[in-house]
């Protein structure tokens, strides 16, 4: 079967995507799109109502077999049923529902706090110094109103003081909660290498020089990060950065809740 | 007793998922009924079992599950009966796309209009100080934040706006997608189904003029096609008011 992956700099779900078909020995197409530059939108990408709608924001796209598919947690458990190699999640179904429970945290409440954070140190100035037509240029193919609503508000510098207190609350939090579940002394979130480590790792590695305080009180999470970092798929992922940091590689993600 | 309880409210929403899943498993469960509006779910009794307050919960043996979605899953995997997942990893992610869809952005518009509309008027009629004291009872900040939002009527015109704009949109992708397939994320009935039912149920009641069998008559067939499953009518009987009465819309011949 055909693979191929549209992905941005291994940052965030394109970090998660990319080492998850790394570990799974998938023989993917990679190309490389530039997520900050609104490339995902453009009309040689395919567009499913799935790759357009998805509430993640700026993530990467996944072919295969014809299905376009898009969402990081959810493309990597379909490497884990597809690939080869060590499985992503556990086989106990209530270990695999732990899985699944944490990363439903951290897609809905670290996630968009990490993109709101991410977007306003690295990418608000460079969308404010393009001019009006070029700007125009790269929103207009947007599909999702809301995500288009996304990157002028970041262009326009649209960081209220309020939901950035909340989002470095919301980091914070993320990491007191990955420290306790380092606390028994293992190397994993789960147990076992996997999804969870994969996404968590994904969202919160560009929140250690935007946040230091939120990580100065946690060395288990800092071994972690570590320990991630070193995993072979995921340094293979991070080889392919155009740059020495792509931790600091940020386009518009999910939304921050509307319900607070 | 058996084995698996579940802590629920109404068969509608969240609580509805996991209720309906396992009926459709034909797992025996112990049925707890909390009372949203009466903030059941922040009592200590509850806060024993879930201490995020949040509902619903099940526990199976010593074990505590929560988050609606999560559930499903667990629930597809542990026990026995019909599959609830398709066998094959393509439709498994396309039936994760459409919860994630439902429950991230779909169902939070849903609800911004069921709350404005029902359940804040009906908790508004409790004593303000009464009102004031359960809010400071709710574990999580952000729960307490959306119970001010819901109960004091506080959303902006913009805010629920842009709910409105979202519902019908998601009217509309939802009935192009069944006019791809049978049930919505594959060729066989899934949780994705469950979940969308639980959410949409009420549409030709709640919003008349966006969903009806002219305009989107493959949501109604879909809608009408799980209604009679045995599991979702004895699913529906476990509902205490008028919110789940509303299921009685299926019973319509299609137009």
């Amino acid at each position: 079967m055909s693979v191929t992956l549209y992905h941005g700099e291994p940052n965030g779900p394109s970090l998660t995507v990319l080492a998850a078909a790394f570990e799974k020995n998938i023989a993917a197409e990679l190309h490389r799109i530039d997520l900050a530059a609104g490339d995902r939108h453009r009309a040689a990408m395919p567009h499913a109502v799935e790759i357009d709608m998805s509430i993640e924001g700026e993530g990467p796209v996944l072919v295969a077999g014809g299905v376009a598919m898009a969402d990081s947690v959810f493309i990597a458990c379909y490497l884990d049923d597809s690939g080869t190699g060590p499985a992503l999640r556990p086989a106990d179904p209530y270990a695999r529902w732990e899985v699944m429970a944490w990363c439903r945290y951290v897609i809905e409440r670290v996630a968009p706090a990490a993109a709101f954070l991410g977007t306003q140190a690295h990418l608000a100035d460079r969308l404010a110094a393009m001019d009006d037509a070029a700007f125009a240029h790269l929103v207009g193919p947007i599909a999702s109103t809301d995500l288009a609503e996304r990157w002028h508000a970041v262009r326009a510098y649209d960081f209220a003081e309020e939901k950035l207190a909340d989002s470095r609350a919301k980091i914070a939090q993320a990491v007191v909660k990955v420290e306790a579940q380092l606390q028994d002394g293992r190397d994993w979130l789960m147990g076992d290498f996997g999804i969870a480590d994969l996404e968590s790792y994904a969202w919160l590695a560009g929140m250690v020089s935007l946040l230091p305080d939120a990580f100065a009180d946690a060395p288990r999470t800092a071994a972690w990060l570590a320990r991630v970092k070193a995993r072979p798929s995921v340094a293979r992922a991070l080889a392919l950065a155009s740059d020495d940091t792509p931790e600091n590689a940020w386009a518009p993600g999910p939304e921050i809740n509307r319900w607070g | 007793m058996a084995d698996v309880a579940l802590y629920h409210w109404e068969p509608n929403a969240n609580s509805g998922k996991p209720m309906l899943a396992l009926m459709e498993k034909g797992v025996a469960f112990d049925s707890h009924y909390l009372d949203l509006l009466n903030f059941d779910q922040h009592k200590p009794e509850y806060l024993a079992v879930n201490p995020l307050g949040t509902i619903p919960a099940m526990t199976h043996g010593d074990k505590v599950l929560t988050e609606s979605t999560a559930i499903m899953e667990y629930v597809d995997e542990a026990f026995a009966g019909p599959a609830l997942m398709p066998a094959d990893p393509a439709d498994r992610w396309r039936v994760r796309w459409w919860m994630k869809f439902m429950d991230q952005w779909l169902a939070p518009s849903f609800s911004m209009i069921g709350w404005s509309v029902f359940v804040g008027p009906a908790v508004r009629a409790k004593d303000p100080e009464e009102l004031k004291a359960a809010i400071e009872r709710i574990p999580m900040p952000e729960r307490r934040v959306a119970w001010r939002k819901a109960i004091y009527g506080s959303f902006g015109e913009a805010e629920m706006k842009e709910s409105q704009r979202r519902v019908a949109l998601g009217i509309t992708l939802l009935e192009e997608a069944l006019g791809q397939s049978e049930w919505l994320a594959s060729d066989s009935y899934s949780l994705a189904d469950i979940n969308g039912f639980n959410l949409a149920y009420a549409l030709p009641l709640s919003q008349p003029t966006l969903s009806n069998d002219a305009l989107t008559p493959n949501i109604m067939r879909w809608l009408r096609a799980i209604y009679a499953r045995p599991a979702t009518r004895a699913t529906w009987t476990m509902g205490r008011t008028d919110m789940a009465k509303r299921v009685s819309i299926l019973e319509s011949e299609p137009a």
